[in-house]
């Protein structure tokens, strides 16, 4: 790893935020976070008027909904935030006249797209953090905190979210497209990777494919972390299970992005 | 010294036919150039109709790989070592393109300056000594985006600068720029080419530029070499009769006539046009001697003569002109 790279990746990354942060877009994420704890605050009060199933307590191994629902929101707008902000870097870089100058100097991609991933995730654990404060007044109690479980489960969580920035990334600059993209990624990860309901729930065929998408056992990590409901042996499966689905997505990733590169410096000509 | 024999780059690329239908084609961007680029030489690359100009820079910095061909630069396979070429080479591209316009100028430096690993006391210097060269010392703190059009472009002059690179290719450095900026810049390249002694190849769609600027010529026409040389060596290509204006005080069609009858002995398709008090002669020979007898023999006073030495936008026209005819007559 390059560091030098690394590191003024992250404060060039730095530099244009303080410039141009884009505000709105930020508390447009706030916001669909707070929408999807209100609208998870009023299912649970209104229509299964705080009645649980015995199936959902013994999928999500908690009984208090609400922060099951609130750590799956805030998880969810933290890969929204990094996934998305990482994968678009060369598109964006694309767009915006500089893809060429970048190829041009003799540097490992590693140490720039670490940079950018490091960086994001800075920015989104503060806005992470508001919406965690939004999501106490809906009935966020962090009941069962494991400084340990947590700091596993947040450096697999990013390792993870990583590796998938870099498929989403290859996608985005291959079809040069970033809404439908990131779009549909997205909505298929709240549907099958456990953000507000246990996937459990599901059909097993959609199980299975949220079981292949990294977010999935972050999120049941990093619940446990907060929640508790996890043996250590059952955590330390789970960890291990993340990191080996992170390690997959990075080393397809890393080669692919290396290819698609080419093809998006050739169809700029072709 | 970077030396390409028989390059030649097919994309491969998807059409769209319809809404729902798309078929793949393959496109020959670059059919066959070679080419050679030298320390402190000054290449153009020109073009006709769609040349792949481009294509051949883009594969000279190794941006793209060619389908076939070799490439030695200094003497290493490029192809196969492109970290090698890439640490040596830069590129400039004309608008507004290759820096953050959200960065300073200063920043934009420093960033680039990282990415090719040159230590901070060394970056320091040189992009001080960088923003001096292209007058922008004192904008070295504002964003780039409140740039002008001039200053972006001497920012990339500087960009491209930054890894002290052997060879520079300039990809339309003047487009868009004013009179007053391009002369600026010509006087730049100018000087990195002869000063600093860096290889530069340069292509530009204005030939006045590459006439100025470029010491070797290289014409090409939808991805293939058509020819190649000096300036002199392009028009003397394109124009195997000489042109000479020959002007004497009393010019009249008397005269013009007697001059005809006195040329037509040496040339019999000599050619005379008169353009007000002067005769224009087009001759296959060389006749300047002979027309400065004929004013002697006729004690005539010469105001002008002089050989009209075509322009090598007027000869790059003349040849794209044969060649659409060639092509025509073909189909």
């Amino acid at each position: 790893m390059n560091f030098k790279v690394f590191c003024a990746t992250i404060k060039k990354g730095i530099q244009i935020r303080i410039r141009a942060y884009p505000v709105s877009f930020m508390v447009g994420c706030i916001l669909t976070s707070f929408y999807t704890i209100l609208g998870s605050y009023l299912m649970y009060h209104y229509f299964f008027l705080g009645q649980l199933s015995e199936s959902f307590e013994l999928n999500a191994r908690t009984t208090d909904y609400m922060s099951y629902a609130i750590v799956g929101s805030l998880m969810y707008q933290f890969i929204v935030r990094t996934c998305l902000n990482v994968s678009r870097t060369l598109i964006t870089e694309l767009r915006e006249g500089t893809l060429e100058s970048l190829m041009l100097a003799p540097f490992k991609r590693t140490s720039y797209f670490l940079g950018n991933m490091t960086m994001q995730t800075v920015l989104t654990i503060g806005e992470t953090a508001v919406a965690a404060v939004i999501g106490i007044a809906f009935g966020f109690r962090i009941s069962d905190f494991n400084l340990y479980h947590f700091i596993v489960a947040i450096s697999l969580s990013l390792y993870g979210f990583f590796g998938l920035s870099l498929m989403l990334g290859c996608v985005m600059l291959y079809t040069r497209d970033t809404y439908i993209s990131q779009n549909t990624l997205f909505a298929i990860i709240f549907l099958v990777c456990g953000i507000t309901f246990p996937k459990e729930a599901l059909p097993y065929c959609l199980q299975l494919f949220g079981n292949v998408i990294p977010v999935t056992d972050a999120v049941t990590l990093m619940r446990a972390s907060l929640l508790g409901g996890l043996t250590d042996s059952e955590f330390l499966y789970l960890g291990l299970q993340e990191f080996i689905l992170g390690t997959i997505y990075i080393v397809a990733g890393m080669p692919l992005m290396k290819h698609v590169e080419h093809i998006a410096l050739e169809q700029m000509e072709g | 010294m970077i030396e390409v024999q028989n390059l030649q780059k097919i994309y491969n690329v998807k059409r769209r036919q319809s809404f729902f239908k798309s078929y793949k084609e393959s496109i020959e961007a670059v059919k066959d150039i070679s080419m050679k680029i030298e320390a402190g030489q000054i290449v153009g690359l020109l073009g006709i109709n769609g040349a792949g100009k481009t294509t051949t820079i883009k594969m000279l910095t190794t941006l793209i790989e060619p389908t076939s061909g070799t490439y030695s630069f200094d003497g290493i396979n490029a192809i196969e070592n492109p970290s090698f070429v890439k640490n040596k080479i830069n590129m400039i591209a004309g608008g507004e393109r290759m820096i953050y316009w959200r960065l300073t100028a200063y920043e934009n430096l420093w960033y680039y300056g990282q990415l090719y690993g040159i230590d901070n006391n060394t970056l320091k210097n040189r992009i001080e000594s960088l923003l001096q060269m292209v007058g922008l010392e004192d904008k070295a703190n504002l964003p780039v985006e409140t740039f002008s059009k001039g200053m972006k472009q001497r920012l990339q002059i500087a960009r491209g600068m930054i890894n002290d690179p052997k060879y520079i290719f300039l990809d339309e450095p003047t487009i868009g720029l004013d009179a007053v900026v391009t002369k600026e810049l010509h006087d730049e390249i100018r000087k990195l080419s002869k000063v600093r002694e860096k290889g530069i190849l340069l292509t530009s769609h204005y030939l006045a530029e590459v006439e100025e600027l470029c010491d070797y010529i290289y014409l090409v026409n939808k991805g293939e070499l058509v020819v190649e040389g000096t300036k002199k060596d392009l028009t003397e290509y394109v124009y195997n009769r000489k042109q000479y204006c020959f002007s004497v005080q009393g010019m009249d069609e008397n005269i013009i006539m007697r001059l005809h009858n006195y040329l037509i002995s040496l040339d019999i398709d000599v050619e005379i046009v008169q353009q007000d008090d002067r005769a224009i002669i087009t001759s296959k020979f060389e006749l300047s001697s002979a027309l400065a007898q004929f004013a002697i023999k006729e004690n005539l006073i010469i105001k002008e003569l002089y050989e009209i030495e075509p322009s090598l936008e007027q000869a790059v026209i003349k040849l794209s002109q044969q060649i659409c005819r060639e092509a025509e007559s073909i189909a």
